[in-house]
């Protein structure tokens, strides 16, 4: 292992001081194979590679480093060690695309430039720079990376930099997107057998719409996109909608169906109309839809206009901007620095509130759809911002399908695939810095933290764990899945049509991100399953409502402390005119005052509490102060000072695991003796995540994401001891004594 | 059985005198099934109430009875199982709580609350009554329409009068109407102490504790036994061996409140640890004394670290003004207006400083466990009267060094050595009698939270569980235990001389000073039992979650010996570095080497002590053990991850340090959807896995046996419904029960089960006597290698070939669910 004790870029003064050239390292070992690069995948091209570059351990409060080859492909920015990777480690978790040290170009979130000890933003204006002495690559899924050009060859340490910089910050058009050549150059795949409702044909939608018993219409017209090219090609609408008025505003305005309650109501999603010019004409367009919404079940609506009662989508960007810089630490010290403040810095970054008002309203909006029964439409500007995120998470919590894995694929695909949210524009896969018309926005992300929150708060009610979600966010950055890739189905189709005559051949075989098997192996696959959801009970499936239990409790409940007056609208009452509408404010707390939408809120909640709680059946999240958590496996994965060795969820888990296999081999040596009756209790199991067993102490809290080869300078106690320890000087002197002391203690 | 048909007959007669005033027959007991303790009395009682339950025991409302006696206010739930006539009282039901423990009364009507108290009067009926609870549990209760508007009335005045908050005398009717009664006091005087636990108060139990250590080169004293030299130290006390006692006698004077440096722990690396009070300097020294105390705080090893926790750790007012605001902030309080809005709770967390003083701790005893590894020396805490912080650390650097302080019987044995015999003042800290309210502060509970700190990063590497702490936690606000009513052990023995059969007092008490006027002459003291004898608090099947079903991989080993310590990479010139005889200072993370650190090296002290036999350290030392902090918590080979004997070293980062939910946030009205409830008609996952393996290996033992294994004994175990995976949460989950049945009836998982199964399985384990006092760790090992080890067993039965004629009967028994 070739590692050197390095200085920060922190220090004021260079304080590390190399006795030996880059010339000499070369000289010790064997000339350094020229060809060195990661495992290709297809369709990927090498643009440049320098060597040797120092890649700095991140964990390391010594700064120390490995050497290798830094590559930068059309996919990747690839770190390829001279070192072998140790063998003892096992990968629990590979991803088979993209291996620890690479960065999908995609993934990119922001790269600084070391500059005579000075950290710098590089934008694109810098390119023409000199290089910099050391990079820092920041990572959307929050890794970082530092690599130290001053021991490449001058003109290979500018080129690689220019060349990452260049792919990375460039805007640059949708075609140059990796999954294009790596569709065409690999071979079509037989046919995956593919669970997922891709909800991109009519028998798809003909069929959720027979799931939920819904009757309304479904409009095959739009199958060339001729109607709105932001609709998908088949969708649902009230049955009162005519032809004439779907062609009207092309697509404005249109309410789309996106579930049904077994009552009979639905919620639809619409986008509001563009500014009214003619007014008799837009509100009598609007009238007309709200009719036929109502029409769809006892003649109730309630229209709620998330614009004006949730946070804008610059609004949460700004906020997570704010909340991921806590995550994204160059140095250790930064992070120790933060520790004494640490709920309130990440309180006031107001991520977490935002993250509570939605799952507020979707709770508001179960509570119509539940308890009131009324139709409820969901309005936008676009129409596929916050309205994916309200319906996505009301289908979560008020049907236990979409709790499964395949059934929150199907969600996803749903709501924010065929329903045409701008991924390609939110999450900024092209680099486009003109914020007006494509601004950036995790709302994905916020969509899967909402889910996450419900997860971590009703763990057997779903069927994916946390892993799977971490997963999932990672996903969106990895340009192969055709899934995060465009703006809407009219692009989607039309762009791969267009690249596929391009190349002269078949239809494009992008896979999509639900294809795990492109990226992990069955292995890996198992720790997306949570081993605790509760299996609907076969002899269950029929009954819907809730199972009352057997005595002792009583569903229907007396009037209580929070019983509060017969509620006022807090969704439009829009029976009537739009004329009605009122400007709703936020609510801040559910108990303000009695009066107010949110005691009502609260008393649905309270009520809905008061039940047994039942997996399979409405689930609601919890929303005070201290039920919002920070999801610590995806913020916190990468930073070494926070990973618990042998403790953590993972230590659960694994004895879960030890349960898991016990049984399973407990009725193997049944088996083998043949006396073992199956019998209608015994339990249907899955296979859990074997691998873990027995291996609990040597797993770290941020299983399976990092690996556990880096512990051996990990501080134990992280205050002011050390850091009053690391600024001084002695710690040069102190290092290569270091290894001694760990030796003695 | 204690409690003969005298017994019976005596609650009969308290319960016909009191439930006469409501027309009630003297059978009341046999009739709403509340069991009562012998001589309880019933003061009033609420039918058709309902219960509100926590999601942990599964959400939802509990209907049944509601009682308020002169201890506690009860509730028993409708078709609950008859009670046992013949089991052991048991002082509070799974749903009932004790009228000390009660803060707050508050009452709900249809359009307001109210808070109650003795002198309020209530102008409606309560629609629902809400008990707020001092170990921060909220009751909540809900009138029926059909429950008579009087009973609703009535029962919310009588609990608010027989509460009695904070008024002093209240705690010893309580007492009384506890555990006054003949009965009681018989049954108590009768009870066997837990033999499985170390008690620290003999002699025997202190070489114990050093044998098991493997503690070579000290000896216990019995110098302290008529609590002369020192007034709130043990009787005995460990100290060097080379030290005699008439030299040790001198060393009281150079100590506040005569609390030298005694013997706490050897670490397995072979470092002691010591803990000491401040020094007098006001006393005039000797050259023997100072040779003397060197003796006793070196110990045999060539280096003294002190590490002095009076400065950087909270002062007791700290801790409490902290503990304080965090009561308010979890405790959502319907009668109080004001609440902490939702975006702000954390910010407002954050500025109790409750979890910075929660690091504050784990991270001093992070350092001393560092310290201790390096072996070959001693550490000495020491605190200006080492009776508070002094606890902390002590007991907590044990708990993360010592895989038997992270058992049930070994944490026990760690508080009572640590806290009770150390006289930890816990009856002015608790302030049970409110006449210390300068005095109050929760540290404690400071270090049950730190261990839940620890033991929510490390779950798997805990023998005990969440439920355990959570069980002392509330314990300590029953005035009932004589592990708490005291300050001290004097204070304790001489109050037990009222008992038979306990210690006798030595005639040397008389010479004492009387101790506090304001403590009773004679007392009509009832028995206090000791906090550990829980079957008196806690059903079987509670105290079964006590501990955990999946052991840990590596089984601690019982005895450690001092020297696991090979010393093979220990430098020669390593142990010369460090001067022998150097005495360090480890304060604010720094080391130093003061002067005037011991009393003889001040210089303004007579000059002809200043020359100590010892040389003065050398600064070279110091980096060295600065870096040997540094270096720690890192497992010094791959192969030491297996190790049981890592420490357990607590991150301390913000993210790191949690908020203990299921405890401080249990009760919180809207804040109740923390752990994953429990559906109440199917069973949790885990359970159903756990009762899967247990029939697994029931089918393999008939299938190997070739007969049935009814009469085999085995050993039940449950998961707990509550398994809340996510450590995040900070909570953990795998709890069993190990019901003493020989039945294997699967317990049924909480009160919320159907209570039809709860009936059918629980009659067995009642019949079968009294629940074993044992705890189950003694003889735990042996199960658990039955049940989850992965040698044994399965292997084992392996032996028996199987018989083909076996023919499995196709009804294994009702026990089989």
């Amino acid at each position: 292992m070739l590692s050197l004790g390095g200085g920060g870029a922190k220090s004021t003064k260079p304080s590390f001081v190399s006795y030996v050239t880059p010339e000499e390292i070369k000289s010790e070992k064997e000339p350094p194979k020229k060809e060195k690069h990661p495992d290709l995948l297809p369709g990927e091209v090498i643009f440049c590679s320098a060597d040797p570059v120092l890649k700095h351990t991140q964990d390391d409060l010594s700064q120390r480093g490995i050497f290798g080859t830094l590559l930068c492909t059309n996919f990747r920015v690839s770190f390829v060690s001279d070192e072998t990777p140790l063998e003892e480690m096992t990968q629990h978790f590979k991803n088979k695309l993209y291996g620890e040290n690479d960065i999908p170009l995609m993934c990119v979130d922001n790269i600084y430039g070391v500059y005579d000890e000075k950290k710098k933003l590089i934008t694109k204006g810098m390119l023409k720079n000199k290089c910099p002495s050391k990079m820092i690559i920041h990572c959307k899924d929050l890794r970082v990376f530092q690599f130290c050009l001053t021991y490449t060859k001058e003109e290979d340490a500018k080129k690689i930099f220019q060349g990452i910089a260049h792919h990375c910050l460039e805007p640059k058009s949708l075609k140059c997107v990796f999954a294009f050549s790596y569709a065409a150059s690999s071979s079509p795949e037989v046919q995956r057998s593919q669970r997922t409702v891709m909800f991109d044909s009519k028998e798809d939608w003909t069929q959720e719409m027979k799931r939920t018993k819904a009757n309304l219409r479904i409009v095959t017209e739009n199958e060339n996109f001729e109607f709105s090219m932001r609709l998908p090609k088949f969708f649902i609408i009230p049955a009162a909608v005519t032809d004439e008025d779907i062609s009207k505003f092309p697509g404005k305005g249109l309410p789309v169906w996106c579930w049904s309650h077994h009552s009979g109501c639905a919620m639809f999603k619409a986008s509001t109309l563009p500014v009214p010019q003619e007014d008799g004409l837009m509100q009598g367009y609007m009238e007309r839809m709200l009719h036929a919404v109502a029409h769809t079940h006892l003649y109730s609506l309630k229209l709620e206009d998330l614009s004006e009662t949730l946070p804008t989508i610059q609004d949460i960007q700004q906020s997570y901007n704010k909340f991921k810089q806590f995550f994204l630490i160059d140095n250790s010290t930064d992070f120790w620095v933060s520790d004494v403040k640490w709920f309130s810095t990440l309180e006031n970054t107001g991520w977490l509130d935002i993250i509570r008002q939605c799952l507020q309203k979707a709770v508001e909006v179960v509570e119509c759809l539940e308890k009131e029964n009324t139709n409820v439409l969901i309005m936008e500007e676009e129409g596929s911002d916050l309205c994916c995120v309200i319906s996505s998470l009301v289908q979560i919590m008020l049907d236990p399908h979409f709790r499964t894995l395949t059934g929150f694929q199907g969600l996803v695909q749903k709501e924010w695939v065929a329903g045409c949210h701008a991924f390609l524009d939110r999450c900024n896969h092209l680099y486009q810095k003109d914020k007006e018309c494509h601004s950036p926005s995790p709302v994905f992300l916020l969509f899967l933290e909402c889910v996450w929150q419900m997860v971590q708060q009703h763990s057997p009610a779903f069927q994916f764990s946390e892993t799977y979600l971490t997963v999932l966010s990672d996903s969106i950055h990895v340009p192969i899945f055709s899934t995060f890739l465009f703006n809407s189905a009219y692009q989607r189709e039309s762009t791969m049509k267009a690249e596929a005559q391009h190349l002269q051949r078949g239809p494009l075989n992008c896979p999509a991100v639900w294809d795990w098997s492109v990226q992990f192996d069955c292995k890996a696959q198992e720790l997306f399953i949570n081993p605790l959801y509760a299996d609907k009970l076969k002899q269950d499936k029929a009954i819907r409502k809730v199972p009352r239990a057997k005595h002792q409790r009583q569903l229907s409940l007396p009037s209580s402390a929070f019983k509060t007056p017969p509620k006022k609208g807090f969704f439009k009452d829009e029976t009537e005119s739009l004329k009605k509408m009122l400007r709703v404010k936020r609510i801040s707390r559910w108990m303000a005052s009695p009066d107010s939408p949110a005691a009502a809120t609260r008393e649905f909640y309270e009520t809905w509490q008061r039940r047994p709680l039942d997996y399979h059946g409405l689930l609601l999240p919890c929303l005070d102060g201290p039920a919002m958590r920070l999801w610590m496996q995806r913020y916190l994965r990468w930073i070494p000072e926070v990973q618990i060795l042998g403790g953590g969820p993972v230590a659960i888990t694994s004895m879960l695991a030890e349960l898991l296999s016990q049984v399973q081999d407990l009725r193997r040596e049944l088996d083998m003796r043949s006396c073992w009756e199956t019998e209608a209790e015994s339990l249907q199991l899955r296979p859990g995540p074997l691998a873990l067993t027995r291996t609990s102490l040597r797993l770290s809290s941020s299983f399976p994401f990092a690996s556990n080869r880096n512990w051996t300078f990990k501080p134990a106690i992280p205050t002011s001891l050390l850091q009053s320890l690391m600024v001084t000087d002695r710690l040069a002197s102190q290092e290569d004594e270091t290894n001694e002391v760990i030796s003695l203690v | 059985c204690t409690i003969g048909s005298a017994g019976l007959l005596q609650i009969r007669h308290f319960g016909e005198r009191i439930m006469n005033q409501s027309g009630l027959h003297a059978r009341g007991r046999d009739m709403f099934g509340l069991c009562c303790l012998p001589g309880e009395c019933v003061l009033q009682r609420a039918v058709l109430v309902r219960k509100k339950l926590s999601p942990k025991e599964g959400g939802g409302w509990l209907s049944g009875t509601l009682f308020c006696t002169h201890f506690r206010v009860a509730f028993v739930p409708q078709d609950s199982p008859r009670a046992d006539d013949n089991a052991d009282p048991v002082l509070l039901g799974d749903h009932d709580v004790a009228l000390a423990s009660i803060e707050k009364v508050v009452a709900v009507g249809p359009s307001r609350t109210k808070l109650v108290t003795p002198n309020s009067s209530l102008k409606f009926t309560p629609e629902e009554l809400v008990l707020y609870c001092r170990d921060l549990q909220v009751l909540c209760f809900l009138f029926d329409r059909l429950t008579p508007d009087t009973q609703a009335v009535e029962i919310t005045y009588t609990i608010a009068k027989t509460y009695q908050p904070l008024k002093p005398g209240t705690i010893l009717s309580f007492q009384n109407a506890a555990l006054g009664s003949i009965e009681m006091k018989q049954f108590l005087s009768n009870r066997r102490r837990d033999p499985g636990m170390n008690w620290f108060e003999s002699s025997a139990d202190w070489e114990q504790e050093l044998e098991r250590t493997g503690a070579t080169g000290w000896r216990v004293s019995s110098v302290n036994d008529r609590f002369e030299m020192s007034t709130s130290l043990s009787r005995f006390n460990v100290v060097p061996q080379k030290v005699l006692d008439t030299e040790l006698k001198k060393t009281f004077a150079h100590f506040n409140e005569g609390r030298i440096p005694r013997w706490c722990w050897r670490h397995p690396r072979g470092s002691d640890l010591l803990r000491m009070a401040s020094f007098q300097n006001n006393i005039y020294h000797e050259k023997d004394d100072i040779r003397n105390l060197e003796l006793i705080l070196f110990g045999g090893q060539p280096q003294c670290v002190v590490v002095d926790l009076g400065e950087e750790m909270p002062s007791p007012a700290d801790l409490q003004l902290a503990h304080t605001r965090l009561r308010a902030l979890c405790l959502g309080d319907i009668s109080s207006s004001v609440s902490v809005p939702d975006d702000k709770w954390l910010s407002t967390l954050e500025g109790t400083h409750w979890l910075d003083y929660i690091r504050c701790c784990l991270r001093k005893a992070a350092e001393v466990a560092c310290l201790l590894r390096r072996g070959h020396l001693t550490v000495v805490l020491q605190e200006s009267e080492d009776r508070d912080m002094n606890c902390v650390v002590s007991s907590l650097v044990q708990v993360m060094c010592d895989p038997h302080c992270r058992t049930v019987a070994g944490f026990q044995g760690l508080v009572q050595k640590e806290w009770v015999m150390a006289g930890h003042r816990f009856l002015s800290r608790i302030n049970y009698h409110r006449d210390s309210d300068k005095e109050e502060a929760p540290i404690f509970l400071l270090f049950l939270d730190c261990v839940w700190q620890l033991w929510a990063q490390f779950p798997a590497r805990f023998q005990l569980t969440e439920n355990y702490l959570l069980a002392l936690h509330d314990s300590l606000h029953l005035p009932l235990f004589s592990t708490f009513l005291a300050n001290c052990q004097r204070e304790r023995c001489r109050r037990s001389q009222h008992l038979p059969q306990s210690y006798t007092p030595v005639n040397g008490l008389r010479e004492l000073p009387r101790g506090s006027a304001e403590e009773p002459v004679d007392p009509p003291y009832p028995p206090y039992p000791p906090v550990w004898d829980w079957s008196l608090q806690y059903s079987g099947q509670r105290r079964a979650l006590f501990s955990q079903p999946v052991c840990q991989p590596c089984s601690p080993v019982p005895v450690l010996n001092g020297n696991l310590n090979t010393n093979t990479n220990m430098e020669p010139n390593w142990v010369s570095d460090g001067v022998p005889g150097s005495v360090f200072l480890l304060s604010r993370s720094s080391f130093s080497c003061p002067s005037n650190l011991l009393p003889w090296r001040s210089g303004s002290g007579s000059g002809s002590y200043r020359k100590s036999h010892r040389r003065a350290p050398s600064s070279e030392s110091l980096p060295a053990l600065e870096r040997l902090i540094k270096a720690c918590g890192q497992p010094d080979a791959p192969q030491d991850f297996h190790d049981p004997h890592q420490p357990l070293i607590p991150l301390l980062l913000g993210p790191c340090i949690r908020i203990w939910r299921n405890c401080y946030l249990r009760g919180a009205l809207h804040a109740q959807a923390f752990t994953h409830p429990m559906s109440s008609n199917s069973r949790h996952p885990v359970e159903r896995l756990a009762s899967e393996v247990e029939h697994l290996r029931e089918r393999l033992a008939q299938a190997s046996t070739g007969r049935p294994s009814n009469r085999k004994r085995h050993e039940h175990r449950r998961l707990d419904s509550n398994l809340n995976q996510n450590a995040n949460n900070g909570t953990f989950l795998f709890s069993s029960s190990s019901s003493s049945s020989s039945s294997s009836s699967s317990s049924s998982s909480s009160s919320s089960s159907s209570s039809s199964r709860t009936s059918q399985q629980e009659s067995p384990c009642r019949v079968s006597g009294r629940p074993p006092t044992a705890p189950r760790y003694r003889d735990g090992g042996g199960k658990h290698t039955f049940l989850f080890g992965h040698q044994g067993e399965p292997q084992g039965s392996q032996r028996y070939a199987p018989s083909p004629s076996a023919k499995l009967p196709k009804n294994s028994g009702p026990q089989l669910n």
